[in-house]
């Protein structure tokens, strides 16, 4: 019975990519990671969050919409001095009043008996005081500022200007991260495992991921329109991706948290 | 490539193979001794009963039993094999068909009419005359319709001399104000020389140039087909009519005209040159220029005498407009013409013109300006040229001023030699020549215009009748009818001005409404060869799905090897093998099937129609073909509705290439393709990377995101090579050659091969080693072979660069060029001649180690190094072959990108394995789309002008076929050729050499590949028949559904010669050593 024996051919071959096909090879051993279970994230329960969620989709379309008429003109001006300021006082305000807290809310539940491996000292103290909620926002809002110029290198990946309009794409980077990242890092810090989960699209759907989901499907639809010959102002780099962020974001969000809440692709 | 058969040289790498399989059946036997004897004892110990221990008879029947098996596996895999690629000739044909037929009815066809002018019937006979009458009137020797102003003409066409070469332009590039002696005598001598932009009907190839030239009328783009070949002009023209009138015509230079006008020409003062030899600057110009002079010595033996240079278009082609051998060209052009206008006498005209332009990179053949604007200047020592306002003196400062069309030139040449302007002619008198020396013949204008007019109107009425439609009626106001009415109402009055406006304005009418008209498309044959390619596409998508669930059924090596010992042992009889009932067996003999009513049927119907379509025959035969094989599909088993993706991943695969084919409706879509393919790759990239985030065992997520990483990032890197289409103006900046305005290197690109060179080989090896693959043959042919190939390539480009720019100034003539060609021959012989000896024979990329077990030491242990990718590792051996040649022929922008593009690929592969998305479309879709990106990252638009001829003498010194157009079309789809020929990758890399179905596998990938194109190719043919009157058409679409058909062509065909019969040479290799596995 010489062919399955393990020394020629059967059992260590069946895994197409084996390395090379010997008796010593063991099981693999290599480290993995397990599934992480994450649970939706759900909005406090308060009357002002529960007004301001429903409020702030409507006032970032406002923001959108008195900026963008400047916008068109000259978008590094519009984005830095207006939406931008406009948009981080909205989801920061957002963000204390409606999420829960990093570790607290509906997301701990799953890991309350693990410690968990990236938390930081002071999102632990969140779970006491709730006023250290204006601390985590800007420690949340640093962190979106650090991973700003990774978003920016991904725009460039995507196609977006390397050598020219280096401080509109960056800009248009720092929307994309304060409108889909920002609400994550809050709810989430940096848990390493939580992160995989999300990247991995295996987080369950709720405003925030629901949002970030929006907010890089509107932005990849918002390059749809640039080819196009039409000679409108509005074709300006990077006008139509920052409307395809706000427009996916405010869509993703409100989705997210109603119709498809707790669900996971 | 042909399949290895012949037992003689197999004698030279055998003893590889041999070593190699007695190795491992040594090995084997060993083990199968151990463990009978271990079994025996087992038993005996169990038992307690004495064994017979198994003799060596058994032993010899078993080896006899394997080896008959062994002989049967292979025979049904070659069986399997046929019917496969038998499958696969037949989607070539549909392909062929479906597109054929589509063409036959989209590229527009003009009716050529056989009437021709005569000399004593003027087209005004019977009407009241504006001139009166002449001495001579109605002869050649006065003039036949229009008093004669000369006997001879001397007619010189530059090729290529686009207008702003001739005119003072405030710049120091290299081809503006090298030309200036035309300027200089219209500016001083306004009576003796006038010069004018002239501009050509698309498409600008010399031979649709020439005929427009000398009939008057509008080319159609069939003909644009038969620039290669060049066939006889059978319309009336004005060549034809000097021959008629008793002329002589002398022709010198580029020997097109020979091919257009055979036995027209005085054959013992004729000099034609071959016009193909880009690479030749000089020869056709230093010929013409020799043999003129003597001719003007003899004015009684000629009285049209044409002289073609290609000088100026070669230099184009070769370095680009902005070169100095641009300004030396044209300086020489310039003493040419100053010498040559000394020469000329009263008696004479001498013109000189070009052609067609080039564009900024000095090539030609589309409809952009500066590829239509040419130059026309008119010289006679007589001073008989005139201008109707003061104004017009100077020439035009650009192009847009003051044009004339090309076509202008057939009526003015007729009148101004006295002999009748071409039946065809739609063209009008030139303003200058007519207007006498002060500019106010207004009397001869009128009369030149209306005898011009006249013989439209004649044309039109004979062309209406021809084709049987009614013209339109006089009471339309501004159709030509009633133009022509007011115009003849005008004659009476005595108004030159008018007259002469009025049926200026006819004429303008005219054309213009001829342009239209034969935009004729037969909608019937285009419907139906989209529903053929439509109808294929369907089909080909069928069996993919189908296929794959097939492979379900066994595919367990465990199980698949119990059952083969037990056949091998005499347990179970033989197992029929499954060849008889392959699915593409089937399919194939259902092709047939259907196919024949189908001829029959269109070939009857053609005959009792007396219709000449016979070729509907072959259309007809296609759809019922397909017809048969989408029934036999479908009675296997399932509905179209499996062909809806259901992963993330079909979807993906779904909507790249869906909404790339809406995109091509888009004129915008069109020209920003390679953008559009870069966002897809990288979003693939992007969503591979996250998606390696679900990956359990970490240090295959790490790598999983490491090459989605760096799969992106090369593809933006390649995506900076970039060459750009006009209409891309001024969003983009061409990188590909040293400027824009230059079809030559940069010094620092020249050091991309050498980079390429060193690195790719390494590159390679570490996509090797982590499977122990890189053995066997691998690291010789990888570490030595190819990277001599790469160097060599790289080498080409600088002795090119060196002959280019002239760096060794003492060297004797030609010794450069020489050199490189020898040199470029030696790499394609390594890489094809060599390569694929090498590929038939290497022994797997596998070496066999024996040592002692860990475990008991007293045991034997074979561990066999990289057995696990032992197909992929040795298939990946073709596909470099191919690498080498592609990178010596795309010029060594292209070649870096070519390199990059290889680096994604074995990206892709190994992102394919890691996430496991084998099963899945998105692996062919993602290599097609690679494919088609780096298209455009070789230096290619999907238009005419974007093709690299000079390509054809990289490794040869004149046109030779096949070998001329073979290097073109590598250098053109190299992108595409090396994806098709990377394509088996997908599903070998990695695979162990017991792994089942690997041909069925390959086959399907290969249809999702094709699909992709043929998808493509069939929405650009959808969109070119649906936007056939949009004024894009010739720019964009139509090139487009041009580089798709001929996109889709090339990748069946590489995937069957190449990709499949690759796949078989390695299965067998890989076969003969470890068993068959299928």
């Amino acid at each position: 019975m010489p062919l399955v024996d393990p020394i020629t051919m059967a059992s260590a071959v069946t895994k197409k990519g084996a390395l090379s096909q010997t008796t010593t090879i063991e099981p693999s051993s290599s480290p993995t990671a397990e599934p992480y279970n994450l649970l939706p994230v759900s909005i406090n329960q308060t009357p002002l969050a529960q007004t301001l969620r429903h409020a702030q989709p409507l006032l970032l379309s406002g923001v959108l919409a008195l900026g963008f008429s400047s916008l068109v003109k000259d978008p590094v001006a519009a984005m830095s001095s207006t939406t931008l300021p406009l948009t981080v006082g909205l989801q920061a305000a957002y963000a204390v009043v409606c999420l829960p807290v990093a570790g607290r809310g509906g997301n701990d539940t799953a890991k309350k008996t693990k410690p968990r491996p990236g938390e930081k000292p002071s999102k632990k103290k969140a779970k006491e005081g709730g006023n250290n909620a204006y601390v985590l926002a800007v420690l949340s809002l640093l962190i979106t500022a650090l991973v700003t110029p990774f978003v920016y290198v991904t725009m460039v990946l995507f196609g977006a200007p390397l050598l020219t309009h280096g401080s509109h794409t960056l800009l248009c980077a720092a929307h994309l991260s304060l409108l889909g990242l920002f609400p994550l890092f809050y709810v989430h810090g940096v848990d390493a495992s939580a992160w995989a989960a999300i990247g991995g699209f295996r987080a369950p759907l709720d405003e925030t991921f629901g949002g970030l989901v929006g907010a890089l499907l509107g932005a990849w639809l918002g390059a749809v329109p640039i080819p196009l010959d039409w000679d409108r102002e509005w074709q300006r780099w990077p006008v139509t991706i920052l409307v395809g962020i706000y427009g996916g974001y405010v869509l993703g969000k409100v989705v997210g948290g109603t119709l498809v809440w707790g669900k996971k692709f | 490539m042909p399949p290895p058969q012949p037992t003689p040289k197999k004698a030279v790498p055998a003893p590889d193979y041999k070593t190699l399989k007695a190795q491992w059946e040594a090995a084997k036997r060993k083990k199968d001794a151990e463990d009978a004897t271990k079994k025996a004892k087992e038993k005996q110990e169990q038992q307690q009963q004495p064994t017979a221990e198994l003799n060596s008879d058994e032993i010899k029947l078993r080896e006899l039993r394997r080896a008959a098996l062994e002989g049967r596996r292979k025979k049904a895999y070659k069986s399997r094999w046929l019917w496969t690629a038998g499958f696969w000739v037949w989607m070539l044909a549909v392909h062929l068909v479906g597109i054929g037929y589509f063409t036959s009815g989209f590229l527009l066809t003009r009716l050529q009419l056989d009437d021709k002018s005569l000399c004593e019937v003027p087209p005004t006979a019977g009407e009241g005359d504006i001139l009166p009458a002449w001495s001579g009137k109605g002869t050649v020797e006065g003039g036949c319709w229009y008093p004669k102003t000369f006997e001879r003409a001397v007619v010189v066409l530059i090729d290529a001399l686009r207008y702003d070469f001739t005119v003072p332009v405030d710049d120091n590039a290299a081809f503006h104000n090298a030309f200036t002696f035309m300027y200089e005598t219209a500016v001083k001598e306004p009576n003796k020389a006038f010069l004018r932009p002239f501009i050509a009907d698309p498409p600008t190839s010399t031979l649709q140039r020439l005929k427009g030239l000398t009939t008057g009328t509008l080319p159609t783009f069939i003909d644009v087909g038969s620039s290669f070949s060049g066939t006889a002009i059978e319309e009336d023209n004005l060549l034809m009519q000097m021959k008629e009138a008793g002329k002589r015509v002398v022709h010198l230079g580029d020997d097109t005209w020979d091919s257009l006008f055979p036995g027209y020409f005085e054959g013992n003062l004729s000099r034609p040159y071959d016009s193909f030899n880009v690479w030749d600057l000089h020869t056709v110009d230093n010929g013409v220029i020799e043999h003129i002079f003597p001719l003007m010595e003899k004015k009684g033996q000629w009285d049209l005498l044409i002289g073609h240079l290609l000088g100026v278009d070669h230099a184009g082609h070769r370095y680009g407009p902005d070169h100095p051998e641009m300004t030396k060209k044209l300086r020489q052009m310039d003493g040419f013409v100053r010498d040559l206008a000394e020469k000329i006498d009263d008696k004479t005209v001498l013109i000189v013109m070009g052609d067609h332009g080039m564009d900024s990179k000095g090539d030609h053949g589309g409809e952009s300006d500066d590829e239509v604007q040419a130059a026309l200047w008119m010289y006679s020592p007589k001073g008989i040229f005139g201008r109707t306002k003061p104004d017009f003196a100077t020439p035009p400062a650009t192009a847009d001023i003051r044009p004339v069309n090309q076509i202008d030139l057939v009526p003015t040449v007729a009148l101004m030699l006295g002999i009748p302007i071409p039946f065809n002619n739609l063209g009008r008198p030139i303003e200058e020549v007519f207007a006498g020396p002060r500019g106010n013949s207004w009397n001869n204008l009128a009369a030149a215009e209306r005898v011009t007019a006249a013989g439209i109107k004649q044309y039109q009425a004979s062309y209406y009748a021809a084709r049987g439609m009614a013209e339109e009626a006089v009471s339309t106001p501004g159709s030509p009818a009633d133009l022509w009415n007011k115009a003849e109402g005008l004659v009476s009055k005595g108004n030159w001005v008018a007259v002469y406006s009025a049926y200026a304005e006819y004429q303008k009418e005219t054309l213009a409404r001829c342009k239209s008209l034969w935009a004729q498309f037969n909608i019937r044959n285009m419907i139906l060869g989209i529903a053929i390619m439509g109808f294929g596409v369907l089909t080909l998508l069928v069996y993919v799905s189908k296929g794959a669930e097939d492979d379900e059924a066994v595919d367990d090596p465990e199980l698949d090897d119990a059952e083969k010992s037990l056949e091998i042992m005499g347990v179970i009889p033989d197992s029929e093998l499954p060849a008889a009932d392959v699915l593409e067996r089937k399919l194939v003999a259902a092709a047939f099937l259907g196919a024949v009513p189908g001829l029959i049927g269109g070939a009857l119907h053609a005959y009792l129609k007396g219709t000449d379509d016979y070729y509907r025959g072959a259309a007809m035969a296609a759809l019922t073909s397909i017809a048969t094989v989408g029934v036999s599909l479908y009675e296997i088993k399932e509905t179209l509705v499996t062909l809806l993706p259901s992963t993330l991943w079909g979807w993906m695969a779904a909507v790249f290439t869906l909404s790339q084919s809406i995109g091509f409706a888009s004129n915008s879509y069109t020209i920003w393709e390679d953008s559009i393919l870069m966002f897809f790759s990288t979003t693939f990239g992007f969503v591979t990377a996250l998606s390696a985030l679900r990956i359990q065992s970490l240090p295959d997520r790490y790598m999983a995101i490491y090459h989605s990483v760096l799969f992106v990032v090369l593809g933006r890197l390649a995506s900076s090579s970039k060459l750009c289409r006009e209409e891309q103006m001024p969003y983009c900046t061409s990188t590909y050659y040293a400027s824009s305005t230059s079809s030559t290197s940069a010094l620092w690109q020249l050091a991309i091969p050498f980079a390429v060179s060193l690195i790719l080989p390494t590159i390679i090896k570490a996509y090797l080693q982590p499977t122990r693959s890189y053995e066997g043959l691998a690291p010789a042919w990888i570490g030595y072979v190819f990277r001599t190939g790469l160097f060599m390539s790289a080498l080409y480009w600088v002795l090119d660069a060196a002959d280019n720019g002239d760096w060794i100034p003492n060297l004797p003539d030609k010794t450069l060029k020489n050199l490189s060609v020898y040199n470029a021959q030696m790499v394609l012989g390594l890489a094809f001649v060599a390569g694929t000896t090498a590929f038939m024979w290497a022994p797997p990329c596998v070496s066999i180690v024996t040592s002692a077990s860990k475990a008991t030491p007293t045991r034997a242990q074979v561990a066999i190094l990289g057995y696990g990718n032992a197909h992929g590792a040795r298939y990946l051996l073709l596909p470099l072959n191919f690498l080498v040649s592609l990178i010596l022929l795309s010029k060594p922008m292209g070649g870096g990108a070519l390199a990059l593009l290889f680096w994604q690929i074995l990206s892709l592969v190994e992102i394919v394995d890691l996430n496991s998305l084998s099963s899945t479309p998105i692996g062919p879709v993602m290599l097609a789309i690679l494919g088609s990106f780096h298209f455009f990252k070789t230096g290619h638009q999907a238009v005419l002008s974007t093709i690299q001829w000079d390509s054809a003498f990289i490794p040869l010194f004149t046109v030779r076929y096949p070998w001329s157009p073979m290097a073109v079309a590598l250098n053109t789809f190299a992108g595409q050729i090396l994806a098709t020929v990377c394509l088996p990758l997908l599903v070998l890399w990695k695979a162990s050499p017991k792994q089942k179905g690997l041909l069925g596998d390959i086959s399907r990938k290969l249809g999702v590949f094709v699909a992709y194109f043929a998808v493509e190719s069939l929405a650009t043919m959808a969109w070119a028949g649906h936007l056939r009157r949009h004024l894009m058409l010739y720019r964009v679409f139509m090139p487009r559904f041009a580089t798709a058909a001929v996109v889709l062509i090339v990748v069946d065909l590489v995937g069957l010669l190449v990709g499949l019969a690759g796949v078989r040479v390695n299965t067998v290799a890989i076969g003969e050593v470890f068993g068959w596995a299928e």
